[in-house]
């Protein structure tokens, strides 16, 4: 029986094999997006996820509930650790920690690792099985270290690391250490990663803040005793705060604070592990956070793609059906159960869903390279054979195959036998459901279409919108760890000193945007200044900032070489100028530090140092206390790749062993917007998508009317009308429909982008002519595609289909 | 074997009632050869459909095998059918897809038959109507009187007790429309399937046992021949 079904199945799907083409290319194509997609959204739910105590793991943040805003922060302070496990049985295990770089140096070899310091609790809290060595306590001895699998071999090749020593520099000056253990190499979906584990206590500045309340410079992360709730937990933990942070407090209360919905305001929190990769809000967390709205995009651009096409297979399928009447009818004489006919259609069904899956499999295949490198992916198609994914495709198909083949067959089923056969099968019906399948299809590309325009528009924004500073001209190079930053920049400077095309050169301890090299650092400083609190970002530089950064100055100067007192100056941005709250603060003393008061010699115009998404801040601008991480040289505009290489071409020469990382600050500022561009890269290709399967389905439906109506308008021809006025006739219905799903998707549409835009302080307002935009963009590619049967259709000549009936 | 009582089908069209068939009651026995005739709109293809149970009644009574078929559920109904009748169309309405031996399989397939039995009745079947040679052909490489000899072995494959043939010669030439009507007479003959025709041609209803006038949905005469 299953043999027959497949054999007319086969011949079925052969004579109607243009549909079935269509119908196959459309789910493939949405298979493979599928795949793709969801295998996405997978990896990024499953992140942290090997890690046995994920639910009892927690991040401890700061809530200081300001008098303008609430602030959130995870840097802790050094003593914190040890006091809360002191006064707290609710703890099992806590862990402070802290990452760095180091050169790491076994023999004659010399590698780049990146480190965290933790305490030894690390390893117990979290899943990093150790493989090799000290299995019970890896991190005991104060000069222990850990590796990963990945970094032994590195360092060690075949040899056995457990007891080596190597030579560990990442302070200046190398020490000794003895590798105790190595452990299993994590997942690339693991938001911590490092491969070098250190004690705590040999973090280069532990030994000046040991005992420092007011220094907070790592993470501390805890795991609670099994039967302790997270939230009596954070709430007893308030008397702890009280107690040490009693000044804060005062203070706080001093300058207005809003105290929250306890009447706290100033707390200690608990940020549960498990949403550590998807939260966006708290600044320096482990690993890189995704905004879950990308990932949920995703997900529902995915299942779109997957309507879409599904609906294309449900109005193919009933298409096709008015042509199968006949067959239905015959068999039903023939004894056929309503049960068989099912199953035959089921199975015709379920033939081209295979099809389609096996065929988007492969195309996923070709195309998962070029995925994973637009969407910085880590998926890949072995993801597929796990047990989950493999239930959850299964148990997809059964359902698409089941809602997609028996909808048409249950419509077949419902001809009168009697009529079939006679031939006079006149269930022409428009359809509702035929229409609105369509409609519900080119309501999601519309959709697609307006987000498209929106990012797209937001993302030119950010890329036109003045900074303030000269991006276009400015080159920054980072200075990396094997170099010292102050002397790299006065090597540099003499090399570069009288170069032509070059303008002018500086450092800075912060970059400008995203550097090559990954990094951003954010320096912040509270004081009190004249009974009031005062929080400035704190950007340390050389002289000539101003001048190779074309920022403008309102008042005052730039730092100069020719006061020998600058080193205690500082130059503030406007935002920070009104915060000292004076009419002229230039000349005017600010004690930062209580001993050391400052002079204010120059105010700065603002400008955008951090990236469009936020306001601008109070900055401070000082001259000495700070590593100069990265070198500005600003350029002529004339020949800038020119002077590019030169500057290249000096930098290796100047310091042979280090890296050249440079980059022009425009193609920092616009790496910063990356999700952004991204997310439009997803809009952009799932619209193109969805309205190419949409379409497909379209010009189906659309040569199936044509055929029916090929008797009318053979008459309104003979009744004289002429080819424009059919083809608009014909075209017409179409075009309805699809600005209906054109009026129904703009205020989803507009909701949607609404809510994303407003995470952006610096926005682009929504106008109307996106949504006229978008209409006519869907309306058009409906009417191209309509018009290729209508205007055939117009074009035949009336005797034939006359005589045909 | 049949029995029609008081048979009535109407259709509501605005405040009238159109009667296709009106108050009519027929018995056949088990063995006869009927042939239907009248002019277009008598009904005489709704009665043959209602008699195979293509079509309902709107009223009366209708008695299949000693089975009252008026209050059968579909179920039964298609069990009966698929059992004890065959049919045969005017447009062989033979399926496209499926070559000359499938086609004639398709009723076994649908009585569940075991694969191997199917092969042997198949070949029985090709072989009595003498098309062994075109088993492998599709509906459109044969005549049309090769159609209708198909479309007759695939009515008569399951056994049938009683075929039903709505105009079966009405797309065939007088030649295959006489060999049809022979090959009908001995089926009926040879094998005592009970054969109930509609037909046009009065040659061709003389094949019958009994004619069968309908005109405006009743009958308006029987002729035993």
């Amino acid at each position: 029986m299953l043999k027959n079904y497949i054999k007319t199945a086969w011949r079925n799907l052969w004579k109607g094999r243009v549909f079935n083409i269509m119908n196959i290319i459309g789910l493939s194509v949405a298979v493979a997006c599928c795949i793709m997609l969801f295998l996405t959204v997978y990896y990024e739910f499953s992140y942290d996820k090997f890690h046995a105590n994920l639910d009892k793991i927690h991040q401890f943040y700061f809530t200081k509930n300001g008098a303008e805003k609430v602030e959130k922060a995870t840097s802790m302070p050094a003593p914190l650790t040890p006091a809360v496990k002191a006064e707290y049985q609710d703890i099992k295990y806590i862990t402070r920690m802290s990452n760095g770089g180091t050169v790491v140096r076994y023999g004659d070899k010399q590698l780049e690792e990146s480190i965290h310091f933790v305490d030894p609790d690390f390893l117990k809290m979290f899943t990093f099985p150790v493989v090799k060595g000290n299995t019970d306590a890896p991190l005991k001895d104060l000069n222990d270290v850990v590796l990963t699998e990945f970094a032994a071999t590195a360092i060690f090749g075949k040899t056995d690391p457990i007891g080596k020593s190597v030579e560990l520099n990442y302070s200046g000056e190398p020490k000794t250490f003895v590798v105790s253990a190595v452990v299993k190499d994590f997942p690339p979906n693991s938001s911590i990663g490092f491969d070098v584990l250190l004690r705590f206590e040999n973090t280069p500045t532990y030994q000046a803040n040991m005992k420092s309340w007011d220094h907070h410079d790592h993470s501390v992360f805890v795991q609670l005793n099994d039967n302790v709730e997270p939230a009596a937990f954070e709430s007893r933990l308030q008397n702890f705060v009280k107690k040490t942070f009693k000044t804060t407090i005062a203070d706080m209360k001093r300058d207005g604070a809003r105290p929250d919905a306890q009447g706290n305001v100033y707390t200690l929190n608990l940020l549960p592990f498990a949403d550590n990769h998807f939260d966006t809000e708290l600044v320096g967390l482990e690993g890189n956070s995704v905004s879950k709205i990308y990932v949920l995009a995703l997900l529902a651009i995915g299942i779109f793609i997957l309507v879409i096409a599904c609906i294309n297979f449900v109005n193919l399928s009933v298409a096709r059906a008015f042509t199968r009447a006949r067959e239905v009818g015959v068999r039903k004489t023939l004894g056929a159960g309503k049960w068989q006919l099912l199953t035959q259609f089921w199975v015709e069904t379920l033939l081209v869903c295979l099809f389609a899956l096996v065929l988007g499999i492969i195309m996923a295949n070709f195309a998962l390279p070029g995925f994973k490198a637009t969407f910085r992916s880590q998926v890949s198609m072995s993801m597929l054979l796990q047990p989950i994914q493999l239930v959850v495709i299964i148990g997809l198909f059964v359902l698409i195959t089941i809602i997609a083949g028996l909808y048409p067959a249950l419509l077949m089923m419902r001809y009168k036998t009697v009529m079939v056969l006679k031939g006079s099968v006149n269930t022409v019906k428009p359809g509702k459901v035929r229409n609105i399948l369509l409609v519900t299809q080119f309501s999601l590309s519309t959709l697609l279409i307006v987000c498209t325009l929106i990012t797209w528009q937001q993302i030119n924004y950010f890329k036109n919108k003045p900074l303030g500073y000269s991006k276009d001209e400015v080159v920054s190079i980072p200075v990396g760890n094997s170099v010292n930053g102050a002397r790299a920049l006065e090597l540099f400077r003499n090399q570069l000193n009288g170069q032509p095309g070059v303008v002018a050169i500086s450092g800075a301890y912060d970059n400008m945007g995203n550097g090559k090299d990954g990094s951003t650092r954010t320096s912040i400083i509270g004081f009190t200044y004249k009974g009031h609190d005062v929080r400035t970002n704190i950007q340390g530089v050389s002289y000539d900032y101003a001048k190779t950064m074309g920022i403008q100055m309102i008042d005052g100067r730039d730092f100069s070489r020719e006061f020998a007192t600058d080193s205690n100056a500082i130059v503030v941005n406007e935002k920070m100028a009104a915060q000292l709250g004076r009419k002229n603060v230039v000349g005017t003393y600010v004690a930062m530090d209580e001993k050391h008061p400052q002079l204010v010699v120059g105010v700065m115009k603002n400008f955008h140092f951090r990236s469009l998404r936020t306001e601008i801040e109070p900055l401070t601008l000082v001259l000495s206390g700070y590593e100069m991480n990265y070198i500005f040289v600003k350029v002529r505009p004339q020949n800038l790749s020119q002077t590019f290489n030169m500057i290249e071409q000096k930098w290796k020469q100047t310091f042979p062993n280090a890296e050249f990382q440079g980059s022009w600050i425009n193609e920092n500022t616009e790496r910063q917007y990356k999700a952004e561009q991204r997310l439009s890269t997803i809009f952009i290709s799932g619209a193109i998508i969805a309205i190419i399967i949409s379409c497909i389905g379209l010009l189906a439906i659309s040569f199936m009317i044509m055929v029916q109506r090929t008797k009318e308008i053979g008459i309104r021809k003979v009744l004289g009308a002429n080819i424009a006025g059919l083809v608009l006739l014909l075209s017409r219905d179409f075009l309805k429909l699809v600005l209906l799903a054109a009026v129904i998707a703009f205020p989803i549409a507009w909701w949607l982008m609404n809510q994303w835009l407003q995470s952006f302080v610096y926005r682009i307002d929504i106008q109307w002519w996106i949504f006229a935009l978008a209409a006519f963009i869907a309306v058009f590619i409906a009417f191209i595609t309509v018009s290729f049967q209508s205007i055939k259709a117009a074009l035949a000549n009336p005797v034939r289909s006359l005589r045909s009936e | 074997m049949l029995s029609l009582q008081h048979i009535s089908k109407y259709y509501q069209t605005g405040g009238n009632k159109t009667f296709v068939l009106n108050d009519l009651s027929l018995d056949i026995d088990q063995g006869e050869f009927v042939s239907i005739m009248g002019p277009s709109g008598s009904g005489k293809s709704t009665l043959l459909n209602i008699i195979g149970m293509l079509d309902e009644p709107t009223s009366g009574y209708h008695y299949f095998m000693d089975q009252p078929v008026h209050q059968l559920k579909e179920k039964q109904r298609s069990a009966l059918y698929k059992q004890y009748i065959g049919f045969v169309f005017q447009a062989y309405h033979l399926i496209d897809e499926l070559t000359v031996l499938e086609n004639i399989e398709t009723p076994l397939i649908y009585q569940n038959i075991k694969g191997a039995e199917r092969k042997a009745l198949v070949a029985d079947m090709l072989d009595r109507f003498n098309i062994v040679g075109k088993k492998d052909l599709f509906p459109a490489q044969l005549s049309g009187g090769q159609q209708q000899l198909v479309g007759i072995a695939r009515a008569l494959i399951g056994k049938p007790k009683l075929l039903l043939a709505d105009e079966p010669t009405g797309n065939l030439n007088s030649k295959q429309g006489e060999e049809i009507m022979e090959l009908f007479k001995k089926i009926n003959k040879e094998d005592g399937v009970t054969i109930i025709q509609v037909t046009h041609s009065e040659k061709n209803a003389e094949y019958g046992s009994r004619i069968i006038n309908l005109l405006d949905g009743r009958i308006e005469s029987t002729t035993t021949l």
